[in-house]
């Protein structure tokens, strides 16, 4: 039965419990004061200063007077190096995220239609085992089996002595195979919940109505689990394209990224202001991506 | 979608071949984490070699009681502080809330590396510093987002009426939390904390910049091994990590279904 | 005990005025139903005297105690929800109890008064079961002794059947009646079900638009209502339209549209209104069919007696529903299926009825 009166369930004067209105509003305020207060030294007030930081023209030390400048931007636009690093890191994001969404998405339709009871749970559970472990560990453990001459190679000479040598460590595919294990979990377990929300009624409907599996497919099931996909794919480009950790393990030479440059700036080179600028750089690019990206998606997201 | 049997067999083929690629590299490095070459070349001789190694590396140990010293405060502040937004966005709206709302974004869709640099600068600039209560700041505000949505969740999942019962039987708003709605929560909080505790155990971006010279976490540590050059060691405490979250998860995996029905 | 005095109490969300000054006053013990449709002020009215809601204007009085700023936990009431609202992490015991566990009362007395309660609601030896392993029937029993074991001053109830099905909501009905004069409780009722409002209570109001229409005892309201609102809210009914033609002593003569005079024994509006018209309202058991020649009643009590035709019959096995063509209107008639004869459409016939059960309505 819904609420008889328009605006008792949502109101705020409803919403409490034995509260008068001006005590509600307090709890209100006080309730989320340490998070307010947590989230401002935290996160609200690092970006600001670092954000005036990227126009500084030098490491303010000691007695070192810094001026306002743009030059570090001027740096990041002069320079092709920073925009063959801009470039490489968006096609690693792009490239761990479409791999994640073949691999991930056909598992989650698989888990949510067609395995069942206990083989689903301990499937899911299986998959999200491993994510709950260390990643810096994970990223460690493909050292091993993708370097030449080790574990895996030892393991397929041994059985076939002719077969050629997967190891690819220290090169491009090495860091997405890294990052498409790292992250996987996340579009499969996103992509799960979206699915298994649908109800199978709606697919009974459209097979009734003469559907075929792929016209379901295409014409309920893609555009219902959109949003959990959408999701995945914000959870796993984001960390991606600011990756530096899994460049460095499983890159090698190969490793230079956006990432590992800002993280330079921080621990070796000791040019705050130049990582600062690159940082909001990268951050300006991921907000534009998903800016550029949220309309084409937004009328679908409203489905559910 | 389609239920037949040769898709089933084909599904399932699909979902093993996926573990397979999930598990294989865990299981290689736990596996040379038992094998005595040093440069874990085969055949593979068993031996616990590195663990007696570990035993007595004083600086791994450091770092690991550190770690776990870090998840335990992130856990109890994060869940406590973000089980109060939660209840405060469920229960009392106000305006402001909006604001907060925004706020709780970051944490989860900027790159770690951006807000763990920022925060490098800001805390060196205010004097907060560098060092472990550093890491509690960046871990608790990473962990925020995730308590806030898991507590809320559970929260929108019964509505205001148990609460309202709550009062006209007579019970003080402190009495209606302690004794309805903290319980109702409590598979939700439950949750929460785990999460807080693996963001905070798992945390290597945020400490990484954080860590002043001779105050570390294990990922921290285990990350600066990898750069000087792999030995065995790395594979043995990263066996003990992996054992002991997966038995963590695992435990809390039998917990949560119990609270859940 | 019990008294419940609401005065001048108004709301508003925004634009829309959910309580409109409305003035109520309950007699200790009384059960009072608030009925109306969704939207009217009936829920705002009942969470404002529960305290989740606060008044804009106006005064909540409980046993003379202004309680509009005294919070819910301190007003002494009970409240059955409509969706019971039990404690899914208490059992039945645990639940009945919790009033008296905040108030911090001694574990024999707290166990006797659960047991005295428990026996009320005719459930004996569910203690130990979870809410969860109820029947819907039996989670409102126990939402009802959870509301009364403290011995509340007023209690509240937020449609406590409406998740019920039909044969079981009539049979809670009979016990929640029981029970409450059992207890002998001041107790308001919400609900948007007429016949479940008419059963229950001693009197009720009708709500539209955050406004009391008219308030008074059942069956006072469903005979004599005084606008369109309250006649059709309450029980299907039949209006017909025409001018007055004629006050004799105390009979007043309507015309209607097709010429046929009506009488009625209430009072004609003094003066010509505006448009000069009035309406009136005929519930449709009211009314006798007669077949062949005007019936003669004697000239003692003034009767109705109006031509017309068959339009339409819904065979209802007890009753048989008609749809007659006259005075300009379609009206709804009730037969008793006495005779075993139905009138097929088209047929001519009369309708008589009591010229007291003319009622002229307001606006």
């Amino acid at each position: 039965m819904p609420r008889d009166e328009a605006g008792t369930a949502s109101s705020p004067q409803s919403g409490t419990v034995a509260l008068a209105s001006s005590k509600t509003r307090l709890a209100g305020y006080w309730l989320t004061a340490p998070t307010y207060f947590w989230l401002g030294i935290t996160v609200l007030l690092p970006l600001a200063i670092m954000l005036y930081f990227s126009f500084l023209s030098k490491m303010p030390y000691g007695k070192v007077e810094a001026t306002l400048t743009l030059a570090n931007y001027a740096t990041y636009f002069e320079k092709d190096f920073y925009h063959f690093l801009t470039w490489r890191s968006i096609m690693l994001g792009f490239h761990v995220t479409a791999a994640c969404v073949v691999i991930g998405y056909p598992a989650a339709l698989l888990l949510a239609r067609t395995v069942r009871g206990r083989w689903r749970e301990a499937i899911l559970l299986l998959i999200v085992l491993p994510f709950w472990s260390n990643a810096l560990i994970r990223i460690f453990a493909w050292t091993m089996v993708l370097r030449s001459n080790g574990i895996v190679d030892q393991a397929i000479h041994a059985v076939l002595p002719g077969a050629p040598s997967i190891g690819i460590l220290y090169t491009y595919p090495a860091i997405v195979v890294g990052l498409v294990h790292s992250f996987v979990p996340y579009m499969i377990l996103t992509c799960y919940i979206s699915l298994q929300a649908i109800d199978s009624s709606l697919i009974e409907a459209g097979r009734v109505l003469g559907a075929s599996n792929l016209t379901i497919f295409r014409r309920i099931i893609l555009p219902l689990s959109l949003p959990g996909l959408f999701v995945g794919v914000v959870l796993i480009f984001v960390p991606v394209v600011g990756a530096f950790m899994e460049p460095r393990i499983l890159g090698g030479r190969q490793s230079i990224m956006l990432g590992t440059v800002i993280e330079d700036q921080f621990t070796e080179v000791f040019n705050w202001p130049l990582g600062a600028a690159l940082s909001f750089i990268l951050l300006t690019i991921v907000i534009l991506i998903f800016a550029a990206t949220y309309p084409l998606l937004r009328h679908r997201l409203r489905l559910t | 979608m389609p239920a037949a049997p040769r898709i089933s067999a084909f599904g399932y083929g699909y979902l093993a071949a996926l573990l397979v690629f999930i598990y294989l590299p865990i299981v290689i490095m736990m596996a040379m984490a038992f094998n005595e070459s040093s440069n874990y070349e085969l055949p593979f001789r068993f031996s616990l070699i590195w663990f007696e190694q570990l035993a007595g590396n004083e600086v791994l140990w450091r770092a690991g009681r550190n770690s776990m010293l870090l998840a335990a405060v992130n856990t109890v502040v994060a869940t406590v502080i973000g089980t109060m937004a939660a209840l405060a966005f469920a229960r009392y709206k106000v305006r402001g809330h909006a604001f907060l709302q925004v706020l709780l974004v970051p944490p989860m869709a900027v790159p770690w590396l951006i807000l763990a640099t920022s925060m490098l600068i800001f805390f060196y600039y205010t004097g907060i510093g560098r060092g472990l209560h550093a890491m509690l700041l960046a871990h608790v505000a990473l962990s925020l987002p995730y308590v806030v949505i898991v507590v809320g969740a559970r929260l929108q999942s019964f509505g205001v009426d148990l609460e309202e019962a709550a009062a006209t039987l007579g019970a003080t708003p402190l009495q209606t939390f302690f004794r309805v709605t903290l319980p109702v929560i409590a598979p939700g909080v439950a949750a929460a904390a785990l999460f807080a505790f693996g963001i905070s155990f798992d945390q290597f971006v945020t400490s990484y910049f954080l860590s002043p010279p001779g105050v570390t976490t294990l990922p921290v540590e285990i990350y600066a091994s990898i750069r000087k050059g792999f030995t065995p060691e790395i594979n043995a405490i990263s066996t003990l990590i992996i054992v002991l979250s997966m038995a963590l998860l695992l435990l809390v995996s039998r917990f949560y279904r119990f609270g859940g029905r | 005990m019990g008294h419940v005095e609401i005065s001048g109490v108004s709301k508003r969300y925004g634009d829309v005025t959910a309580l409109d000054n409305v003035s109520l006053s309950l007699e200790n013990g009384e059960f009072f139903g608030l009925l109306g449709p969704s939207g009217s002020g009936k829920t705002t009215l009942l969470r404002s005297i529960a305290g989740f809601v606060h008044p804009d204007a106006g005064r909540i009085l409980i046993d003379d105690e202004d309680v509009s700023r005294i919070p819910t936990h301190r007003r002494d009431i009970g409240m059955v929800f409509q969706n019971y609202a039990l404690f899914p992490h208490m059992s039945v015991f645990e639940n009945i109890a919790f009033a008296l566990s905040v108030r911090r009362h001694g574990k024999a007395e707290t166990a006797e008064r659960v047991e005295a309660m428990l026996r009320l609601v005719q459930l004996t030896g569910y203690g130990g079961r979870r809410p969860d392993q109820l029947s819907g029937g039996q989670q409102q029993r126990v939402a009802l002794a959870r509301a009364l074991v403290s011995r509340p001053r007023v209690l509240l109830l937020d449609e406590p059947l409406g998740a019920l099905d039909k044969a079981l909501r009539q049979q809670m009905q009979v016990e929640l009646r029981q029970i409450q004069q059992e207890v002998g409780i001041t107790t308001i009722l919400v609900t948007h079900d007429q016949e479940e409002a008419l059963t229950l209570s001693d009197r009720i109001a009708i709500f539209r638009e955050g406004e009391v229409v008219q308030s008074g005892a059942p069956d006072r309201i469903y005979e004599r209502p005084r606008t369109a609102f309250a006649a059709e809210f309450l029980g299907a009914t039949n209006f017909l339209t025409g001018v007055p033609s004629a006050q004799e002593g105390a009979v007043g003569r309507i015309a209607l549209a097709d010429g046929q005079t009506i009488a009625t024994l209430d009072p004609l509006p003094a003066g010509p209104r505006s448009s000069g018209s009035v309406t009136v309202t005929v519930r449709p058991e009211k009314f006798s069919i007669h077949l062949g020649a005007r019936p003669d009643f004697g000239g003692a009590t003034p009767v109705n007696c109006i031509r017309g035709t068959i339009a339409r019959q819904i065979y209802l096995g007890a009753s048989i529903t008609y749809g007659v063509s006259a005075g300009g209107v379609e009206l709804v008639v009730f037969e008793q299926n006495r005779e075993a004869v139905l009138h097929p459409p088209g047929t001519e016939v009369w309708l008589s009825w009591n010229a007291a059960h003319s009622i002229v309505l307001e606006d």
